[in-house]
């Protein structure tokens, strides 16, 4: 077991090197530097000015020793700076990770609250109308496009009812007299990007829980628990609900990989200052430092939680062994 | 089945002992998921219009392309009158076909007095300000063999737009038809490919083990894990161009939508190729397999003939579920300014360009948005019909 | 189940009506008051937040080159010398702008070589905002740092262009500039910026040496929010990178005190939710980085048709858009074909119909507000759109109408690439437009967009597009064009692709004007000298002048004193003016 995961461990961190210098290359092959973005801004900048800045940045070095002096700085700790910015991109990333945390805790939470009942729901009454229209639901959600999604709330909620915001994270300059005022004002901000965010993951939930269950509640065990005299209640969730768990952890896990890469464009639509949104702007505005960092999380979040969900399948369930 | 009726004769009973081929079970199966059917039909109906675009264009008489820029931004249900420009490049084109013809017709708009121009050369021009139902009426006075060809002239001298106009006074349903095209048939051709190039490389991961299999397994694993978005936005972002064999196929009209085919390609095989290699990797412990293979059977007839058939029905699922997730992409691209280019119309780039102005004319952020909706749920329920459909556990005999 | 499926259909499709249809009926009426009221309740003096749409950076005034960072830096910072809203050149921190006239600037020869010699003086109650005063030094500092090689400063030339700043032994605030070449241009110090020697030196002298050094440690990477770092009339009081930065008054200013008392500027990166956030009171104002041309238009009918609270204001601005021809595509070679192009483009209908007229046509690169233009046809070429006129022109070139539309000569296809920006809405707008109207004279233009990156960082920069390119040129009064106009600019593989000549618009006696230009400080003699570059500019053609950009910005009707400026420096280099009434 412990090779395994050693074994495992191993072959994950070689996969992030050889993905970072992928996305490093890919970077790089990407037309205009930083140096021409300047230019495009700022037409009074002479061809002198160009070819210093340029080995001011050492961009006239070829790409594999730029990925190795980034790797270098990266290994001694020191992530870089963003070069639009101008701070220590660590500063950049924690506020953004923390907001991009938030909002995708918030939608992986409401849409468990929404889905599980949901898919249970349609697993003990198949193929009713309740099954069905919940079965449309779930389907329009993974179907619909998130973004589309999010300016048909904003026309609704905040243009013609003028309920919620239109984005942002929380009232600007607002003193908060008390974290409980803080909550609400920031909670405010978060509904409609959490509602268009959460609506995917409700559809592929739902569905998930009620095919596990489905296959749950075919055990025969159910059969003998039934036949036992056990209350319905019981049957659900101690027997049924309990070993449809087991698939959905893993799912569930798989979701939680996603937790920091944030989501590009809902967060774009909605002003949100969370990872995604960073990444958008530091890809367009070519901030290297901020836009590899946040590749790398995002990349190692994946590989390790697939990871964690393997290793996870071992200790839930004693008849998957490892080699 | 008819049980209730035991007097069967023996031409329904053997009716009933026959084997039924798995076609047929498939299909019998698959139409007991309604919901899948609405959807191929809703699919059919979808390529039936994206197909017959052309025809639409000329039995409604417009154009997707031709804008009227006095009249942007028209609600639903307007009818709009052409500008000076179009009329007057029709008339142009009409006198330089029919130099002689055309002299009658200007004598004739004069002495009946239906037009009165200062200079007799611009009676024409003159007549293609009037109304459409005067411009009418005035032909059927005048006295020509090219009746036809004026009133067909007259009947573009306005439009009536059951969706409105967009920013440039452009239809809007003609370009969501012609969008309907260039969105499905993005979507419908990555899905192909992809699927293609999956069956490939899962094969041969499947079918070799071993190193090959440890490589292209991880290469697979890999670009799963990359964050799919952001990576679809450096690629876009780079030129295709440069690449010299590419250079060769593409040409600058529809080079944004080969662009867009071969990047979302890149990144979608991936899961076709492990289901290939899943199924693969069972088929080859198989005794078929060794069965032909102690008859010398070659590794591509192997593939070809005896393992392809059998992944074929789980790749249909895939490639199906693949479209909606295409066209998804294909619109989240567009909608960021990366994907298909103007004119070009597409559903994203629609919603692309009418993000901005949602609040004037929110109509038009909305019907390319619901139209990406129905499709992708369309393509989602079918496929889900089609998995029932060959999943031996779901069948209800 | 079908029913259900046509049920969600129409559910959706209501829903999404209702949507639609509802801001015109009673729903946004209630709204609408609800918000006026708020916003006039809460709006005063004590608070104003601008929504901008575009990101900002550091705030180091070296480094910073983003127009949202320069936005915000004129509210904090301020030069010698500014553009006012009139367009004409100002003393800000100078008590006048030297001039040879009265001896305050001369010509000296040293070496053999003309240098010039300016004397600026510091306002005397300049200072930072924690009281030092602004000296000489300062200046000298800034030119100090800008030079050292580990710094990277974008626009250099401005910093180095000044050899030396020697202060007055008896009074610190008396300068003497000398300048590298005695350039009529000297006094155009507006990106110049003094940099607060009691607190930058001491950075400078420990981190300078490294690479990127200064600018990591900088107090304004640092300590932003130190007012000593700033002399104009706000001080930034909390800055959250990517959201909003919070301003004070700076009551060290040295002008009168700005009158609203707390300002935030927060950025809205989807201009699409802009209008939003001004009515639902998250913004006051949306600055003139913020909202397209087309929302614009349609806000302002929607002002007028619901009689809100707010009114556009549109100012003709300084940004040329344009398409420059590549003058070696064999087609355009023929000047009359060029010609030809120019006068099939109705630019009255064009700003017309899609600007509504709140932008205005351009015909050469020169823009209105400039001391320099001149629209008099006895001096430019001035080509009114006649079709006809373009078809005599192609007719005359050879080019004969084709069967399908198209002209033809010599079995070839009279055919363009009008290349031009990705997502820029107004920029593809005219595209189609365009394409329109060349069709109907016979030219068939098929469009290709690109990402501005790869459109600025490969394609233009290298003339890699094969006839046309559609872009604007961000000009300031009395910029001289030669960058963009001499030989010595076309960008080829030999100079590093260097230069903005990409027209490869090569003309000898256009050169020898612009040369002669840089140093003659009459500036009769040098409006002579720029008319005559435009007579051969509009001869010629090898640029197709379309119309001039407006900045726009929406504010409330109680704000006074705002001013759009159409220029490099934002109306925020008159903030103190501000006030809500």
């Amino acid at each position: 077991m412990l090779t395994f995961i050693l074994r495992r461990f191993f072959q994950t961190i070689v996969v992030i090197v050889i993905l970072s210098y992928v996305c490093f290359g890919l970077m790089n092959l990407m037309p205009g530097d930083p140096v021409e973005l300047m230019i495009s801004a700022n037409p009074r900048i002479t061809q002198e000015d160009v070819t210093r800045l340029r080995e001011f940045y050492g961009l006239d070095q070829p790409v594999y020793k730029r990925y190795f002096a980034w790797v270098s700085d990266i290994s001694t700790g020191d992530l870089g700076y963003s070069r639009t910015y101008r701070i220590p991109v660590t500063e950049m990333m924690l506020p953004a990770l923390l907001a991009t945390f938030i909002l995708s805790m918030a939608s992986l939470i409401f849409s468990l609250i929404v889905a599980i009942p949901l898919g249970i729901l349609c697993a003990l009454k198949p193929n009713s109308k309740v099954d069905y229209a919940v079965n449309l639901f779930s389907f329009a959600g993974i179907s619909v496009p998130s973004f589309w999604l999010g300016i048909v709330l904003i026309i609704i909620f905040a243009v013609n009812l003028g309920w919620l915001p239109a984005g942002g994270y929380q009232t600007t300059g607002m003193q908060y007299s008390s974290w409980f005022a803080e909550m609400m004002d920031k909670g405010k901000y978060l509904i409609l990007p959490m509602v268009s965010l959460s609506i995917q993951s409700i559809g592929r939930f739902s569905r998930f829980t009620r095919s596990a269950m489905l296959e749950a509640m075919r055990n025969d065990f159910i059969r003998t628990a039934k036949a036992k005299g056990l209350s319905n209640q019981v049957v659900i969730w101690k027997h049924g609900f309990r070993n449809a768990l087991i698939p959905l952890i893993t799912i569930i896990a798989i979701s939680f990989s996603s937790i920091f890469s944030g989501a590009l464009i809902t967060e774009t639509l909605f002003a949100y200052p969370g990872v995604g949104r960073l990444i958008y702007s530091s890809i367009i505005g070519n901030d290297f430092n901020v836009a590899m960092v946040s590749f790398v999380i995002s990349v190692s979040m994946v590989l390790l939680m697939s990871l964690v969900s393997d290793i996870l399948y071992g200790v839930v369930d004693p008849r998957i062994s490892y080699k | 089945m008819n049980t209730q009726n035991p007097t069967l004769n023996k031409a329904q009973i053997a009716q009933l002992e026959k084997a039924q081929s798995l076609t047929q079970i498939v299909y019998n199966q698959f139409k007991e998921h309604k919901a899948a059917v609405i959807g191929a039909y809703v699919i059919l109906l979808f390529i039936i219009v994206a197909v017959s675009a052309p025809l639409i264009e000329k039995v409604t008489g417009l154009d997707a392309d031709s804008q009227n820029v006095f009249n942007r931004y028209r609600p639903p249900m307007t009818r709009v009158k052409a500008g000076t420009d179009v009329r007057e490049t029709a008339i142009q084109r009409f006198i330089d076909q029919n130099p002689e013809e055309v002299i009658i017709i200007q004598n004739q708009l004069i002495s009946q007095k239906l037009v009165s121009p200062i200079r007799p050369e611009d009676a024409l021009y003159d007549w293609a300000q009037l109304d459409k139902n005067k411009a009418l009426d005035a032909v059927k006075l005048i006295d020509t063999t090219k009746k036809s060809d004026l009133r067909q002239i007259a009947n573009r001298f306005e439009s009536f737009h059951i969706l409105g106009t967009d920013e440039l006074g452009r239809d809007v349903m003609m370009r969501l038809i012609y969008g309907t095209r260039v969105s499905m048939g993005v979507g419908i051709l990555v899905a192909l490919a992809s699927a293609l190039i999956g069956l490939f490389i899962g094969a041969l991961a499947g079918f070799y083990g071993g190193w090959v299999d440890t490589i292209l397994m991880r290469i697979t694993d890999a670009l799963l894990s990359l964050p799919l978005m952001p990576v679809l936005i450096v690629v876009a972002a780079i030129d295709l161009q440069k690449l010299p064999f590419l250079n060769q196929i593409i040409s600058t009209g529809n080079e944004s939508i080969f662009k867009l085919v071969f990047i979302l390609c890149i990144f979608s095989w991936m899961s076709v190729a492990r289901l290939v290699r899943g199924s693969i990797l069972s088929l080859r412990e198989r005794e078929f397999i060794l069965a032909s293979r102690t008859l010398g059977a070659t590794d591509y007839t192997l593939i070809t003939r005896h393992m392809f058939p059998n992944v074929l029905a789980p790749m249909l699922v895939s490639v199906t579920l693949g479209v909606g997730e295409s066209i998804l992409f294909e619109a989240a691209l567009s909608f960021l300014g990366l994907g298909v280019q103007p004119p070009t119309p597409s559903w994203g780039n629609m919603l692309f360009n009418a993000q901005e102005l949602i609040y004037q004319a929110p109509f038009l952020a909305v019907v390319p948005g619901l139209l990406i909706l129905f499709v992708t749920i369309s393509f989602n329920y079918l496929g889900d019909g089609l998995q029932d459909a060959i999943d031996p556990k779901a069948m209800r005999r | 189940m079908k029913s259900i499926y046509l049920g969600l259909v129409l559910f959706t499709t209501l829903l999404v009506a209702a949507g639609c249809t509802k801001k015109e009926g009673d729903g946004t009426a209630a709204g609408q008051t609800a918000v006026a009221t708020s916003s006039s309740a809460k709006l005063s003096n004590n608070e104003l937040k601008i929504g901008i749409s575009q990101e900002f950076e550091n705030f180091n005034p070296l480094i910073a080159s983003m127009s949202a960072t320069t936005y915000m830096q004129h509210m904090v910072s301020r030069t010698l010398s500014t553009i006012d809203a009139d367009g004409k050149w100002v003393p800000r921190l100078a008590k006048k702008i030297p001039n040879l006239a009265d001896g305050s600037a001369k010509i000296v020869d040293k070496g053999g070589k003309k240098k010039l010699v300016a004397v600026w003086e510091i306002l005397d109650n300049a200072s930072w905002g924690d009281g030092n005063p602004v000296i000489c030094e300062d200046f000298a500092l800034a030119v100090k740092i800008a030079g050292a090689p580990t710094v990277s400063v974008g626009e250099k030339e401005v910093y180095t262009q000044v050899e030396s700043i020697i202060a007055d032994p008896k009074n610190p605030k008396k300068c003497t500039f000398t300048y590298e070449k005695a350039k009529w241009d000297f006094y155009q110090l507006g990106t110049f910026y003094p940099m607060p020697k009691h607190l930058e030196e001491a950075v400078f002298k420990k981190y300078g040496s490294q690479k990127e050094g200064y600018e990591k440690n900088s107090l304004y990477s640092k300590d932003p929010t130190n007012p000593g770092l700033y002399n104009g009339p706000y001080v930034m009081t909390e800055i959250q990178l990517g959201d909003h930065v919070t301003f004070a008054p700076n009551p060290k200013f040295y002008g009168d005190q700005p009158k609203i008392k707390k300002i935030i500027v927060k950025l809205i990166p989807n201009t699409g939710t802009l209008e939003a956030n001004l009515r639902s009171g998250t913004i006051d104002i949306i600055s003139s980085l913020g909202l397209a041309l087309d929302q614009a238009l349609a806000f302002d009918k929607k002002i007028k048709s619901e009689n809100l609270n707010y009114k556009v204001l549109f100012q003709p601005s300084a940004v040329y858009e344009h398409i420059d021809l590549n003058l070696d595509n064999p087609a355009l070679k023929d000047v009359r074909v060029r010609k030809a192009l120019n006068y099939s483009i109705n630019r009255e209908e064009l700003v017309n119909s899609l600007f509504e007229g709140k932008q205005n046509p351009a015909i050469h690169s020169i823009t209105p507000k400039d001391p320099w233009f001149t629209d008099d046809p006895a001096k430019v070429t001035i080509y009114k759109y006649s079709s006809r006129e373009a078809e005599r022109l192609l007719d005359e070139a050879g080019w004969k109408m084709g069967a399908d539309g198209v002209r033809m000569k010599d079995g070839k296809k009279l055919t363009f690439t009008l290349m031009t920006t990705a997502g820029n809405k107004t920029r593809e707008l005219v595209q189609v437009y365009l394409q329109n109207k060349w069709k109907q004279v016979g030219i068939e233009v098929v469009s290709k967009n690109e990402p501005a990156r790869v459109f600025f960082g490969e394609t233009t920069k290298k003339r890699n597009f094969d006839s046309m390119a559609l872009f604007a040129w961000v000009s300031s009064p009395e910029n001289s064009p030669k960058s963009q106009f001499t030989i010595k600019n076309i960008p080829t593989a030999k100079n590093g692709w260097s230069g903005q000549n990409y027209m490869g618009w090569a003309n000898s006696k256009v050169d020898d004007i612009l040369n002669k230009m840089d140093t003659e400080f009459k500036p009769e003699t040098r409006i002579a000298m720029i008319h005559e570059v435009l007579k051969y500019y509009t001869d010629e053609v090898p640029v197709l002048p379309l119309y001039y950009r407006s900045d726009v910005a929406v504010i409330p009707n109680q704000l006074k004193g705002y001013r759009l400026t159409g220029h490099q420096f934002p109306e925020t280099d008159e903030i103190e003016k501000w006030t809500v009434e």
